[in-house]
């Protein structure tokens, strides 16, 4: 007698973001396996990233060289300018970039940090001489006057003649410019006076040695953060807290904390309530590990903790990262990888891990939010926008692969027949879904193209009352399919190519077979 | 008192020429024998007047007679009013002593008296400790001489000793040091758990609380360096007053001595005043004796003068009235 399909719904697929940490078997439905270019949407669904909307239509300062680091300055008369740096270069401009690169100054390398402070915005990368720009010829901040120049060479600048004290990070916070990280010294951290970031000596400027406050013995300082009027400093492998720094001079240590630290200052991202961090084992939240310093640490990529070691150990270019609160993610990317892993900020899982995804190949090479929350995102191309489905005016992979799903009886046999994912968007996009069982690497395969159902009631009136909306796109297309096993796998591809496409859920329909 | 020879010589003479001039008388040429026996006569008065004189004046002032001088009443008056020397002693056993020195002769052969020579004994005890405070003034004399920001001298290396100000300073920062350390560990303690050991500010140097501390160790640097400065000064004059109060109480012996001595010099006063008057009754009473023999002896040759002089007359003038 003919067996009734049963069928099996996997509402909002990957909603819960990648997870290659737990056994596959045992997972909920809900994570996947990957989740390539994708990131949650604000319906909780597995949807396609945007794209790189290039805005850079002049890029000849740069040549074949990457954006590596954007920053938005922006003074106090809310005149903006956007600077980044490439090709050994300060560029300032998004759509035609121009060189800004004082005369007879040389630059070596592109891993400046750029922060904005008290009207000014301040370049500083190890061994080289710190760079500022401003728009005001006088004042506080020595007075350069609307051109990128020297640090030391504007007025009243002190404390800048030893380029073993151009530090590597550079913070702002408390009323001042806080540096460190320098070629030969790792434990110190020096500060400005209040309010004049081209004054190192004199007034309340200062520094603090914590060579001996490391609670491990030794370390290295890697990055600078401000919280709640501390002052983080993240070693590599510990971290040091300074409470009351808004008076350097008598801060006190906090806190210390053993076994986590920071693997790069550009990982580094202050959400306002906490302090997203990338550490060797993972992304790591400074409040978090406050609280749970002396527990067992939460990771919040935990999720996917093994998969950003492995990127980790590989890679030897730089990181950058960005959040965004109106995208409501993290990105933190490997650039020599060229894999980008998105965090999902709005909530965290029961592990308290944040729901991950993964955007390979991206070639996203920097990150600013600007303040009316534009993501810039700095690549070989020049400067673009975190917008529209398309990277460069070119498409861009679009994947997810569940985990091994065995509908709750991993012993009985199923017989696939059919899939019918509910796919939002993606309007004459072409789907392609593998399927596989028992953790067989060859599949099978299917594609469709969505096709669209007429959804626009426009121009159309009913009653007298117009209608003019399009509607959003929704496909329910039926893929048949083959084969039999324990359990299953299904894999859906696409490229995004302009349409903005997202997976509300998969229907399988499946015969249940005998007990293997 | 047996009377003088002279005296009876006078008598003798003024007999034998009243027997001259009643033979004369008798012989006829008696006025003139008579006349020139009252001549006689009274240049014997005469002469003997001035033989009582001379006799008078050898039993007041002596006379050498032979090569040998025989003192009169002045040498004997004189021995007898010569200092007596006399000696006192104190009931610790010092002595005030006095003596006259031996006469010397100078190259006129004039006899030269001696010195009197006055001397203070302490006795044994009282020398010693009289020795002792003097030496212990003259050292705190020697420290209080001494500049107090100059090196006390060499220790047994050869090492510059500090100077006594310094010594004094050192004395007193080593009394505050060991609070010193302790406060400096547990600023350092303190800022080792707070994690600012490493703190350099352009303000404060390091910490403000180490500015602090730096500031009240100096603070008290600065004040042991002016207590030190002060009190080496004060030591100085304390030196020199226990100097000069040693210098003043070694010499209390001595004084105590002198003190002694004034009883001692009232006795001998005494005594002297009392030899005094022995002496000037005895010159008085040998003065009074030798003018009662003066007078005697006037006497008797005013006796034999007027008998000499009137025989003279009355033979001479009636030979003339015949």
């Amino acid at each position: 007698m003919a067996q009734e399909l049963q069928s099996i719904n996997l509402v909002a697929p990957a909603f819960k973001g990648i997870n290659t940490e737990d056994s596959p078997l045992a997972q909920d439905p809900s994570f996947a396996e990957v989740a390539d270019n994708a990131v949650i949407d604000k319906r909780g669904r597995i949807a396609a990233r945007k794209g790189l909307s290039v805005i850079t239509t002049n890029k000849t300062v740069l040549g074949s060289s990457k954006i590596r680091a954007i920053k938005e300055f922006k003074n106090n008369a809310g005149t903006t300018k956007v600077f980044s740096v490439g090709n050994n270069k300060i560029i300032s401009g998004t759509t035609t970039l121009v060189d800004e690169t004082p005369g007879s100054y040389s630059i070596n390398a592109d891993n400046w940090k750029m922060v904005n402070f008290n009207d000014n915005i301040y370049f500083f990368q190890r061994g080289l001489a710190p760079l500022i720009y401003n728009t005001v010829a006088t004042g506080s901040s020595g007075g350069t006057g609307s051109t990128v120049k020297v640090l030391s060479t504007v007025n009243s600048a002190s404390g800048l003649d030893d380029s073993t004290k151009f530090g590597n990070e550079i913070l702002a916070a408390y009323g001042r410019l806080w540096t460190a990280d320098f070629t030969d010294d790792k434990s110190t951290i020096y500060w400005t006076t209040l309010l004049s970031g081209h004054r190192w000596t004199g007034g309340t400027s200062g520094s603090i040695d914590i060579s001996q406050v490391w609670p491990d013995g030794y370390d290295e300082i890697v990055a600078l953060a401000a919280h709640n009027n501390h002052l983080i400093i993240f070693g590599r492998h510990s971290i040091v807290v300074y409470s009351g720094a808004d008076n350097p001079a008598t801060m006190t240590l906090s806190d210390t904390i053993a076994g986590i630290g920071c693997v790069d200052r550009d990982t580094v991202q202050s959400t306002g309530a906490d302090v997203l961090f990338l550490s060797q084992t993972g992304l790591k939240s400074f409040g978090r590990t406050i609280q749970e310093k002396s527990m067992p640490i939460s990771s919040l990529s935990g999720t996917i903790t093994k998969d950003i070691i492995a990127t980790l150990t590989v890679e030897t270019e730089s990181f950058r990262s960005v959040y965004h609160p109106e995208e409501n993610f993290y990105l933190i990317t490997f650039v020599g990888e060229d894999i980008t892993f998105c965090f999902d900020v709005r909530a965290t899982l029961e592990n308290g891990s944040y729901r991950a995804t993964r955007w390979p190949g991206t070639g996203f090479t920097s990150y600013v939010r600007q303040d009316n929350g534009t993501l810039l995102i700095g690549s070989v191309n020049g400067i673009g926008k975190y917008s529209g489905f398309q990277d460069n005016s070119g498409s861009y992979r679009f994947q997810y692969t569940s985990p091994e799903l065995s509908f709750g009886d991993p012993a009985k046999l199923k017989f696939l027949k059919k899939i019918r994912p509910t796919i939002f968007g993606g309007e004459d996009s072409v789907i392609f879904f593998r399927w596989a069982y028992d953790f067989n690497s060859s599949s099978a395969s299917a594609i469709i193209t969505l096709t669209s159902n007429a959804t626009s009631e426009y121009n159309v009136a009913e009653f007298n009352v117009g209608q003019f909306t399009s509607g959003q796109f929704l496909s329910r297309n039926n893929v048949n399919t083959s084969g039999s096993g324990g359990t299953l796998a299904i894999n859906m591809e696409a490229d995004i190519n302009g349409k903005e496409m997202s997976l509300q859920e998969i229907n399988v329909l499946a015969l249940m077979g005998k007990t293997i | 008192m047996p009377l003088p020879q002279w005296i009876k010589d006078l008598g003798k003479s003024v007999v034998d020429t009243a027997g001259n001039a009643a033979s004369a008388i008798a012989d006829n040429a008696a006025p003139l024998a008579l006349g020139s026996a009252g001549l006689l006569l009274a240049k014997e008065g005469y002469d003997k007047v001035g033989e009582v004189g001379q006799d008078a004046y050898e039993a007041l002032s002596g006379y050498t007679e032979d090569g040998k001088f025989t003192p009169g009443l002045a040498q004997e008056l004189q021995g007898m009013f010569e200092f007596q020397p006399y000696t006192v002693t104190t009931s610790t056993g010092s002595q005030y002593g006095s003596e006259m020195g031996e006469s010397t002769v100078d190259a006129d052969g004039n006899t030269i008296p001696g010195q009197m020579n006055f001397g203070i004994d302490l006795s044994a005890n009282e020398k010693l400790f009289q020795d002792a405070q003097l030496k212990r003034a003259e050292s705190m004399f020697g420290l209080a001489a001494g500049n107090t920001y100059d090196s006390q001298g060499v220790d047994e290396e050869g090492n510059p000793l500090p100077s006594r100000e310094q010594d004094v300073f050192n004395r007193m920062m080593s009394g505050i040091r060991p609070e010193q350390v302790r406060e400096s560990n547990r600023l350092q303690g303190q800022l080792q758990a707070q994690g600012r050991l490493g703190v350099r500010t352009e303000a404060y140097g390091g910490t403000p609380e180490g500015l602090a501390m730096a500031k009240a160790q100096e603070e008290s640097y600065s004040q042991n360096m002016l207590n030190a400065m002060q009190y080496a000064g004060q030591e100085q004059s304390r030196q020199a007053q226990l100097g000069a109060g040693m210098l003043s109480s070694s010499y209390i012996p001595q004084s105590q001595l002198l003190s002694g001595l004034q009883p001692g010099m009232t006795g001998a006063e005494q005594r002297r005043q009392s030899l005094s008057q022995q002496a000037e009754t005895y010159g008085s009473t040998y003065a009074s004796g030798l003018q009662a023999l003066l007078q005697s002896a006037l006497g008797q040759s005013g006796i034999a003068g007027t008998l000499g002089t009137g025989l003279a007359t009355e033979a001479l003038g009636g030979m003339f009235k015949r």
